[in-house]
């Protein structure tokens, strides 16, 4: 079950999140829960493996600004600098920012899962 | 969805937020929702539709840039392109540089980074920009002539200034652009074509504009004004502007006039110049075939002329530099013509100018309302004339005075003759009112009840120039008078112009319909008094017997009536 605690343990930065949603922490959480089942990451993952770089970008571009609204910052980082990579076009390997993006969403999983 | 713009438990102000992503649009929302109706959409089409169908009740848009399908750029591109949405300030939601700045340049008010600022940010930024939109079409729709789209008189000579200002080293002409006898159009066409018409010259208008780097408004109902850089050539942009306007042609009367003040008289302000060109525009009503018309010598002239006398007024009331001259009437019933009465006129002996006839100078103190200081002036000298007559001669001789056009709107108008009557101890058989029939024409229910009022006072109300205006015969039904004035252009016609000695015998007739005395104005000679008598004129006033003379030589005449 999501908390403040657990999220901040995660490493988000709580206030900032909370203050965005008018300090209500029941909106907060929601929202947050909405994002880690977002279907967003699934869609840059797939685009990303079939190396379709326009659609990975509008996938990492939309999961960057949900997540900087929540601050959710763990995972935030390796999001925003895959989307720069991907507004230039840049075709090189970037697995291992994918690879951190998925490791960082199964932690929130994780989070919101235990009960 | 129309919910949404019929809330009115919160605020009356709805805007609209456009993001594809729901964490978003909602955490926004619930921040906007505080002060606002939100409506939300997630992708450029649906916004466009939607704003579209509800334009002017959406006050601010909150635009996401990178969306699927239609992005936020090309969003606010349609927008701004369109006049209805125009007016919509869009702040645009994002996180990149290049796109601030591109959407800045596209029309975008303002920008909110991701992630979001603090909520008090955001509200404070949204209420800025709601404000600054409302005042600027506020100022817009007050800057606006709605029918041409034009500058408003008030914000067109500010906008001429600031013109001036910025192009110092160019010589600026000031135009005066006029529809002549617009109201035939009107009536002839209707008002919804006449509308068509305005609309056209001004759409020619603002082209023009373009062209000549001008400013222009719609300064009257039929009036077009122009300041821009001197130009060489204001026949082409005549005909440009009559160009698709073929039916003004097909009526008399109706035309095109443009009235030009040139550099070379830019001594004077704006206002002023336009005024020149106004002149100008209106003196070209004499030339039918000159549609332009340049303020010149001949009007700077005349323009200084008047000013200097209506600088002079005020001075020459106090000094006394008014005569008033008397043009006496004879009863031309008997065998021997016998002093009746008199017209007070005034005569203005000016330092500089010498004698100067009433014609020269009342059309000047009429056009901006000094004439009421003057005819009070006048009245006030008749009283005090009237009663030295009395003392001096123990005999009433009426004085007629003249009500001008703009007396009728004195509220003290009753006043200032009772007081007048009272000061010199007369009678309302002293004091005769010459009321001129082109004021019915003007206000006819303020000219009637001010008659009816005066005659109740007691007073005796001559109808002066009988005859020469366009509703004589509906007014003579309306309002009782006590005498006809025949006007003086009939009488110097009749001998030459069979028609206006048949008019001259109907308005006689008229009269003893009425049971009221005719008077005839312009007497010049014997033959016209035989005649006028034949028909039934008793009384006349004319150079036959008499000019219009001082008191002195008036008491000449009084004498030869009492030696009589």
């Amino acid at each position: 079950m999501l908390t403040l605690e657990t999220l901040a343990e995660y490493g988000a930065n709580v206030k900032d999140g909370l203050s965005r949603c008018m300090e209500k922490e029941e909106m907060y959480l929601k929202l947050v829960g909405m994002a880690i089942e977002d279907t967003t990451f699934g869609e840059l993952e797939k685009a990303m493996k079939n190396g379709d770089t326009e659609a990975a970008f509008m996938s990492a571009h939309k999961l960057k600004g949900m997540l900087a609204n929540l601050s959710l910052d763990p995972i935030l980082r390796p999001v925003s600098e895959l989307t720069e990579y991907l507004r230039g076009g840049s075709a090189e390997d970037h697995s291992d920012l994918l690879e951190e993006i998925c490791m960082q969403h199964e932690r929130l999983e994780k989070l919101s899962s235990q009960s | 969805m129309k919910n949404a713009f019929i809330r009115a438990d919160k605020s009356s102000r709805t805007v609209l937020v456009v993001d594809d992503e729901p964490i978003n649009r909602e955490l926004l929302g619930s921040i906007l929702d505080k002060e606002y109706n939100v409506l939300f959409v997630e992708n450029g089409k649906e916004a466009l539709r939607l704003i579209n169908e509800h334009s002017t009740e959406i006050s601010l848009l909150f635009l996401d840039i990178v969306m699927p399908g239609m992005n936020g750029l090309d969003v606010l591109k349609e927008l701004k392109s369109d006049e209805s949405t125009e007016r919509i300030p869009v702040i645009v939601l994002t996180a990149d540089v290049t796109t601030e700045l591109q959407s800045i340049e596209l029309g975008a008010a303002d920008f909110i980074k991701k992630p979001y600022d603090v909520p008090e940010v955001i509200l404070a930024r949204a209420r800025r920009i709601i404000e600054m939109s409302e005042d600027t079409h506020i100022i817009q729709s007050a800057e606006r002539d709605s029918m041409t789209g034009l500058y408003t008189k008030d914000f067109f000579y500010e906008y001429s200034r600031l013109l001036e200002r910025n192009h110092r080293e160019k010589n600026m002409d000031a135009v005066v652009i006029k529809i002549e006898h617009f109201h035939l159009i009107n009536e002839l066409f209707g008002v919804v074509y006449a509308k068509k018409i305005l609309r056209h010259v001004g759409e020619t208008i603002k082209g023009i504009l373009r062209d000549i780097k001008g400013v222009g408004c719609r300064a009257e109902d039929n009036e077009f004004l122009i300041y821009c850089p001197h130009q060489n050539n204001y026949n082409a942009m005549a005909n440009i502007i009559i160009n698709g306007l073929p039916e003004l042609f097909d009526m008399p009367n109706a035309y095109l006039g443009m009235g030009v003040c040139t550099v070379q008289y830019n001594d004077i302000s704006i206002e002023k110049r336009f005024e020149r060109a106004k002149k100008a525009c209106e003196s070209s009503r004499l030339i039918y075939a000159t549609r332009v018309t340049f303020y010149d010598e001949i009007l700077y002239e005349n323009d200084k002329f008047s000013e200097q006398l209506i600088h002079d007024m005020r001075e020459a009331l106090e000094n006394h530099d008014f005569k008033v001259y008397y043009q006496p009437k004879y009863d031309i019933s008997g065998d021997t013509p016998v002093l009746t009465s008199a017209e007070g006129l005034v005569r203005w002996e000016h330092p500089k100018y010498g004698m100067i006839n009433p014609g020269d100078f009342v059309p000047i103190l009429e056009s901006n309302g000094l004439i009421q200081l003057l005819d009070h002036y006048t009245w006030k000298e008749v009283g005090k004339q009237i009663r030295k007559w009395k003392d001096k001669y123990n005999i009433n001789v009426p004085i007629s005075i003249n009500v001008s056009r703009m007396d009728i709107y004195d509220p003290r108008i009753k006043e200032k003759l009772c007081n007048i009557l009272k000061t010199n101890d007369l009678t309302t058989e002293d004091i005769f009112l010459e009321v001129t029939e082109s004021v019915y024409a003007e206000d006819a229910s303020k000219m009637i009840r001010l008659i009816e009022e005066l005659r109740e006072l007691g007073f005796k109300i001559e109808m002066d120039d009988f005859g020469s205006g366009y509703s004589s015969l509906n007014m003579l039904n309306e309002v009782e008078i006590d005498t006809l004035k025949l006007d003086m252009q009939f009488v110097r016609n009749m001998l030459t112009n069979k028609k206006s000695l048949r008019l001259v015998q109907l308005i006689i007739d008229i009269a003893k319909v009425l049971k009221v005395p005719v008077v005839a104005e312009g007497v010049e000679n014997e033959e016209q008094c035989r005649i006028l008598k034949e028909m039934g004129c008793k009384i006349v006033q004319g150079y036959y017997f008499s000019k219009a003379v001082s008191p002195e030589e008036f008491d000449r005449l009084i004498e030869e009536t009492i030696a009589l």
